[in-house]
């Protein structure tokens, strides 16, 4: 081995050499790709195919070959729905992005010896269940909660009307997912060349002037990772609309909810989902072409 | 899946297809799943007399058990782990509904609490087991006591149920915060609480409110109804808060002033929650209120019936009754516990329930599919926009 090493020739026995590794790693992909298909892949494609199908007669859903469920989406409601989603995700990740940069940003670049402390004290609240704290906000910001008790014993306010409104839901979003832009924004600022803010410096650049020509542009990709990470749940969840919201605050994920369970409507759940992925797709593939494109630049 | 047995790298395409060749197979055996309907809906229609023998009531594992949140007293399930050495696996429901679907697709329980409408669909579906009220030593305490439910329309003859609570649905409101109250259903079109009103998130109770205010049927399936009910709701959201079956925290944490409300939520609200009980107040408005009444039934699927029945039984204990209905506020219809339910609802008559009440018009029934779905979509169409 040693000697083949320093030969000039090394080609074959690398190539040798990772095609027995590709092999095992293709043995050991084996039980999580089965562990996949049998309870991901299957339960995609029953929702796909359930949302061709009907509800019988004993309200049970039936398999089917018909459009009606995409063409019942078709309808004011529903693409108001869908339109109050849109909104407040982008809302959520708007102000995701506000919070979470200067968050991560401080921690990489002014944490010293306290950054992994930093960066787990971020964590470690989301170790609770994100249920649980959707639960405690609703009791914290109630018209009789801590929250509004503590404002009228400063005299602040005669008391301020947080829960059930549209601003509580994307607030819930905001806090329930923020965590997902900290972390991808923080580790391509750690990967950052810092060398690279001294020289935007040198140049005689302003600190702003700095962040929008070379930081921004160095954690593109930890800021697209992270709008995408935050976009993607955010579009989806129902628990924030459902503990935080109003009577005029449903998002597609609460319209989901109420097919599968209160209408037991799985075959009209089923379509609205399957429109609801594809929407997510579309993110995704702008995300993961975006990506792609700026590796192929550097 | 083919792996690659040569070659340098794994081809992500031979990867796919044979990833998604073992999807589909697994979402085969998921449709075998599913398709099990047609035969569990012939039986169903073939006379809903499913002919398996009766549990005996021995204790024959953990109990499983799904109910809504609270809705036993904890010291009564504390008692029964202790005197019979199991465990009891708590799970919760938000609604009927929910209750439902879990129970329809599959999920195995030893023991539910099914309203009387939803024990007669079950009934139907073939999804509960009879229950032999030899089995029940205490059999006597709800069983031979009120004619009504010896032979209940929604399950004849109580052979797959045994009765539990009774309830009402009316309006709480804060007496200290709303002074202008009618004692109709307009009480919850109340513009002097907006923002502070809720409706319970249910179609059949959010419909029957409207209902009853227009003089209609709850149970309608018309679509004129639907439609005139549908308008009210819409009328109504501007003054809403929200809908939500959380009626006790709800009013408590001070955010509804005005609350569509299940009669025994009002008492554990007065009597359990809050520190100043004489600020609230239960209506029973005049143009009638839904009524209804729970059961305790065993899945056909349970795993442990014997235990489930040995629990039922011990739930009829005439001491365990009343300790129930001290803590839920509910009456129920046994031999004794009309004592209990007095002292718990003294002060707050509105909040009776009586076996005559159930006998008359403003209960909720099954509908037809397509009535069902009617009534579903509109009440989405409510929420949604």
């Amino acid at each position: 081995m040693a000697a083949s090493t320093r030969d000039t020739d090394v080609e074959p026995t690398r190539t040798r050499r990772s095609a027995s590794h590709t092999r095992l790693w293709g043995w050991l992909l084996l039980p999580p790709a089965a562990w996949m298909m049998a309870f991901f892949v299957s339960s995609i494609i029953i929702v796909v195919l359930l949302s061709f199908g009907h509800v019988g007669p004993t309200g049970r859903p039936v398999f089917g070959a018909s459009g009606a469920n995409y063409a019942a989406l078709w309808n004011e409601t529903y693409l108001s729905v869908f339109l109050r989603s849109v909104v407040y995700a982008s809302l959520t990740v708007l102000l995701c992005l506000l919070i979470g940069y200067p968050v991560a940003y401080t921690i990489a670049l002014h944490g010293g010896r306290y950054k992994n402390a930093l960066v787990a004290a971020l964590v470690i609240p989301f170790f609770a269940s994100y249920l649980i704290r959707m639960y405690a906000w609703s009791t914290l910001l109630s018209d009789e909660g801590l929250v509004n008790q503590a404002l009228r014993w400063f005299g602040l306010s005669e008391g301020v009307r947080f829960l059930n409104t549209p601003g509580a839901v994307v607030a819930g979003l905001t806090y329930g997912f923020v965590i997902f832009m900290v972390l991808p924004v923080y580790a391509s600022l750690e990967r950052m060349d810092l060398a690279l803010i001294e020289a935007g410096k040198d140049l005689y650049h302003g600190p702003l002037r700095t962040f929008f020509a070379v930081t921004l542009p160095a954690t593109r990709a930890g800021v697209l990772g992270g709008v995408l990470l935050v976009l993607l749940p955010a579009l989806g969840d129902f628990v924030s609309a459902q503990l935080l919201g109003g009577p005029s605050t449903f998002m597609i994920g609460n319209l989901i909810q109420q097919q599968f369970f209160e209408s037991q409507n799985q075959p009209l759940g089923s379509a609205l989902t399957v429109v609801l992925m594809i929407a997510l797709l579309v993110f995704m593939v702008f995300y993961l072409r975006s990506t792609d494109r700026q590796r192929r630049e550097s | 899946m083919t792996l690659p047995t040569s070659g340098p790298a794994l081809d992500r395409r031979d990867f796919l297809r044979g990833a998604l060749g073992l999807g589909a197979l697994a979402a085969l055996a998921g449709c075998g799943f599913s398709g099990g309907d047609a035969t569990a809906s012939a039986s169903a229609s073939g006379a809903s007399a499913s002919l398996a023998p009766a549990a005996k009531a021995t204790i024959d594992g953990d109990l499983v058990y799904f109910n809504w949140a609270e809705y036993l007293d904890p010291d009564v399930l504390k008692g029964f782990q202790k005197e019979y050495g199991v465990k009891i696996i708590e799970t919760n429901y938000d609604s009927y509904p929910s209750m439902m679907a879990k129970l329809s697709s599959g999920n195995e329980y030893d023991v539910v609490f099914p309203g009387s409408k939803e024990v007669a669909q079950l009934r139907a579906a073939s999804k509960l087991q009879r229950i032999d009220k030899a089995q029940l030593k205490n059999a006597d305490q709800v069983f031979g006591v009120n004619p009504y439910f010896d032979d209940p329309w929604y399950d004849s003859k109580s052979d797959y149920s045994v009765p539990f609570t009774m309830y009402k649905t009316g309006i709480a409101y804060r007496k200290d915060k709303v002074t202008t109250m009618s004692g109709s259903w307009n009480d919850m079109w109340n513009t002097s609480a907006s923002g502070h009103i809720f409706v319970l998130d249910e179609a059949d109770e959010a419909i029957g409110m409207a209902a009853l205010k227009l003089g209609l049927d709850i149970n309608t399936i018309s679509p004129d109804d639907l439609a005139k009910i549908k308008e009210a709701l819409l009328a109504q959201k501007p003054l809403l808060r929200g809908y939500s079956t959380d009626d006790i925290n709800n009013m408590a944490g001070g955010n509804a002033w005005i609350h569509h409300m299940w009669s025994g939520d009002f008492l554990n609200l007065v009597n359990n929650t809050v520190k100043d009980p004489g600020n609230y107040e239960f209506l029973a408005p005049k143009e009638g209120t839904p009524l209804g009444s729970d059961t305790y039934a065993i899945p056909a699927n349970a795993a442990h019936p014997g235990t489930a029945l040995v629990f039922i039984d011990y739930l009829l204990r005439p001491e365990n009754i009343d300790k129930n209905v001290t803590y839920l506020g509910y009456p129920m219809p046994t031999k004794s516990s009309a004592a209990a339910f007095a002292k718990v609802s003294e002060g707050h008559p509105a909040c009776t329930v009586t076996v005559e009440d159930l006998g008359r018009a403003n209960v909720f029934k099954t509908q037809t599919p397509e009535g069902k779905a009617a009534r579903d979509a509109m009440w989405t169409e409510v929420k949604a926009s």
